[in-house]
């Protein structure tokens, strides 16, 4: 008896003490993995996606709240004089977890202007050329935000990544999303940004 | 549809061992004669699906809901190390015979990657539970899979003369290379 | 004393080096090798959860129950691990996005069980933590030198940290890209461990 007790203290009381110090080093370093998650992920993908902008996209960015989560909004003037914004969707259902796409769309005439896959986790030299190869996610830039994004194989026009099905559709999902999300959220937009 | 393909992606293309390097460390141990390969495969079958469906209950329902994803890892590692341990108690006392196959390498599947990394995959590509249960069904089964394969071709480099330096894990890890390129040749499948 | 620290602190460093001697912890060998940095920051994130792993088993071994100790030391490993997860977030971001899921799985690493159990359970911290720290330096340079051999092969480059290469072949080099695959993995460390047999066979 006496041994079953002092088996349950110790793995209590180890427990307890192991969620405890995990606790504190979590909020410790949540902001940090908040700003290193901007600096590597997302910074990249815009300065790709907005080559001539006249403003500093990261800078600006503000938040818009969702149902499901806090939704980061970069604005970005563009050298002709039009105006964009980007933000981030997440494409369920890829090999390795949820695929980031950061899609720009244009204010002004309402089409996508670009996306650039900002994470993932799929097989390296299959699924990884979604992000390594732009050719793939190019084909999204030009289309109407009401425009029908899928992949041929699923009778749409989009030419998947030859030997990631699964990806491609994956990161398609996320386009689609982007596409909802901007045209239920495009006067909040407007508002924040004037 | 997308039932197929996940689990074809999973046997085959995104083999759990050869591809997604997991479980090594048993995919080399227990090779060595047909025999123990299929018993591990089995245990790992058994293991795999329950603890995928485990697993993610507790994360859905316990660490999402409580906001303390943080201790994932933590969880699942005890939920694997108890599970095992209750199989191993169950099947000892209820089926003796499938304990007298398996028993001796449950214990050795707490510390098998391949049974930890399937349910963390299964989380961060947020599936529903059937998906998880159809991901870690295959998973294991490419497990089993892979292992029998190797065993089959390892009993038999074996019967050959290798060079000394060679010889046991150093060949058997030549030759899981060689498998582990047939297998990138199901990579146009899906 | 002193003798006996040396001793258990270069054991790690060739007579019993994983995952050559030491036959474990091949999974993150294999996976995260594609570079000599990638093989770096898995070692020394081992390395870490070793040490302080080995640290508190070795102080709580008196009073973790003999019946339970395999599930308190497996709490011990994942509460390091989950620390290391963190932190590597917070600092060394592009590093932990290559590393990706074989971070958590440092717990099930039967390496840092093994010494566990092998080792810190029975004997002081001092000596543990030198075990530890030992297996994990042995552990790093195993993992940098399959990394050297298969990025040099493979990509024709060295990057020891920071994703820039610090040396490169030139352009005449046409890389042998299999090498940096999955299959070249398995080749490349079943050939070092060939290697490594030639010299160690007195």
């Amino acid at each position: 008896m006496r041994e079953m007790i002092s088996m349950i203290v110790v793995l209590t009381l180890l427990a307890s003490v192991s969620g405890g110090l995990l606790a504190a080093v979590k909020s410790g370093t949540e902001v940090r993995i908040e700003e290193q998650i901007l600096k590597f992920q997302k910074a990249p993908a815009i300065e790709s996606l907005f080559t001539d902008v006249t403003n500093d996209p990261l800078k600006e960015r503000f938040n818009i709240e969702t149902q499901e989560r806090t939704l980061q909004i970069f604005p970005a003037k563009l050298q002709d004089g039009s105006a964009a914004v980007a933000f981030e969707t997440f494409g369920k259902g890829g090999y390795g977890g949820d695929i980031g796409l950061m899609v720009a769309i244009d204010l002004d005439s309402d089409k996508l202007v670009g996306a650039r896959v900002t994470t993932h986790a799929e097989t390296p030299g299959l699924g990884s050329r979604a992000k390594d190869d732009p050719s793939f996610v190019s084909q999204f830039a030009g289309k109407p935000i009401d425009a029908d994004l899928a992949l041929k194989s699923d009778n749409g026009t989009i030419d998947a990544i030859s030997g990631a099905t699964v990806t491609s559709r994956a990161v398609t999902r996320a386009a689609i999303q982007a596409q909802e999300l901007y045209s239920k959220l495009k006067p909040e937009i407007l508002k924040q940004i004037q | 549809m997308e039932f197929f393909e996940l689990a074809i992606g999973s046997i085959f293309i995104n083999n759990i061992i050869l591809a997604q390097f997991l479980g090594i460390c048993p995919f080399i141990g227990t090779s060595k004669k047909m025999e123990t390969a299929v018993g591990m495969s089995m245990a790992v079958v058994f293991v795999m699906v329950m603890a995928g469906m485990i697993t993610w209950s507790v994360d859905t329902f316990l660490l999402k809901a409580l906001n303390v994803e943080y201790l994932r890892t933590l969880s699942f590692i005890l939920v694997i190390a108890s599970l095992v341990q209750f199989v191993e108690m169950f099947l000892k006392k209820s089926i003796p015979g499938l304990y007298a196959g398996l028993g001796i390498f449950l214990p050795l599947i707490t510390t098998n990657c391949a049974v930890m990394g399937t349910c963390l995959l299964n989380i961060g590509n947020e599936y529903d539970f059937t998906k998880a249960l159809v991901s870690a069904f295959s998973y294991a089964l490419g497990f089993g899979l892979a292992l029998i394969l190797f065993a089959g071709v390892r009993e038999r480099v074996n019967l050959g003369r290798v060079p000394k330096p060679l010889q046991d894990t150093s060949i058997g890890l030549v030759t899981a290379g060689i498998i582990a390129l047939t297998f990138t040749s199901f990579r146009g499948m899906v | 004393m002193a003798q006996s620290l040396a001793k258990e602190f270069t054991k790690g460093l060739w007579a019993e080096i994983p995952p050559f001697r030491l036959v474990l912890g091949l999974c993150p060998t294999l996976a995260v090798t594609k570079t000599v940095e990638n093989g770096i920051g898995m070692g020394l994130a081992t390395t870490f959860v070793l040490v302080f792993s080995n640290l508190l088993v070795s102080l709580l071994r008196n009073t973790i129950p003999p019946k339970v100790r395999i599930a308190c030391y497996i709490v011990i490993i994942a509460t390091f691990v989950t620390i290391v997860e963190l932190v590597m977030q917070a600092f060394t971001y592009p590093l932990f996005l290559k590393l990706g899921i074989f971070i958590p799985l440092i717990v099930v690493n039967c390496i840092v069980l093994g010494r566990a159990e092998a080792f810190a359970s029975k004997n002081t911290p001092v000596l543990s933590v030198a075990d530890g720290l030992g297996i994990g330096i042995g552990f790093t340079l195993s993992l940098a030198s399959l990394g050297a051999v298969r990025e040099l092969i493979g990509s024709g480059t060295i990057t020891i940290w920071g994703g820039n290469p610090v040396f490169a072949v030139g352009d005449w080099y046409q890389p042998f890209s299999f090498m940096v695959e999955a299959p070249g993995a398995f080749v490349a460390l079943g050939l070092m461990l060939a290697g490594m047999n030639l010299i160690g066979k007195k």
